[in-house]
């Protein structure tokens, strides 16, 4: 069964900014080579972060909308956290009955 | 001798204005429901209702894990 899900994450802020999207969409495969698809990619870009993660005070924070199933969000979650540039990751389910999309 | 009361005043829940659903990457929103030391207000500062109330502390909590919020420190931040 797909459900809907809210992915974020933080990127180190080291990273090149252009690069973001085409590192993220290696990762995304994961979910279309599944049969789910990904609705909407959003790239906040540097944001200070509250606190330090990893002696890090900044992070590139991006926030994934998707369609999967709980295996492939669960298998993209985990071939995230091994990434060293990924700071952190954060995966929600929200059902679609959302109309606050704004930030 | 009753006759003014000086508390028990009524406040607005200031969500019932512009948001049904509490979103936790909305941080703008959310700082208002925390102190400068960043704790959590309580329900009576804040005149919510017990279900707004506990919307608001789960997409607080969710936020610092993502470092949108501090965590409660004892020190000035």
């Amino acid at each position: 069964m797909s459900r809907h899900y809210e992915v974020m994450i933080i990127l180190d802020p080291t990273l090149d900014e252009r690069t973001v999207t085409p590192t993220l969409e290696t990762y995304l495969n994961v979910i279309r080579n599944s049969g789910g698809s990904v609705e909407n990619v959003e790239i906040w870009g540097r944001r200070r972060l509250s606190y330090e993660i990893l002696k890090h005070t900044e992070g590139i924070y991006a926030v994934l909308d998707l369609n999967a199933t709980p295996e492939a969000v669960k298998e993209m979650d985990r071939q995230l956290s091994l990434q060293e540039i990924v700071l952190r990751t954060k995966v929600l389910r929200r059902e679609p009955a959302r109309a606050t999309a704004k930030v | 001798m009753r006759e003014k009361k000086p508390f028990k005043r009524k406040r607005n829940p200031l969500l019932a204005a512009k948001v049904s659903e509490v979103d936790w990457k909305d941080v703008e929103l959310l700082r208002k429901f925390i102190s400068d030391r960043g704790k959590i207000r309580a329900r009576r500062v804040t005149g919510l209702t017990p279900q707004q109330q506990k919307q608001v502390a789960v997409a607080i909590k969710n936020a610092r894990e993502m470092a949108l919020l501090p965590y409660p420190t004892s020190h000035r931040v």
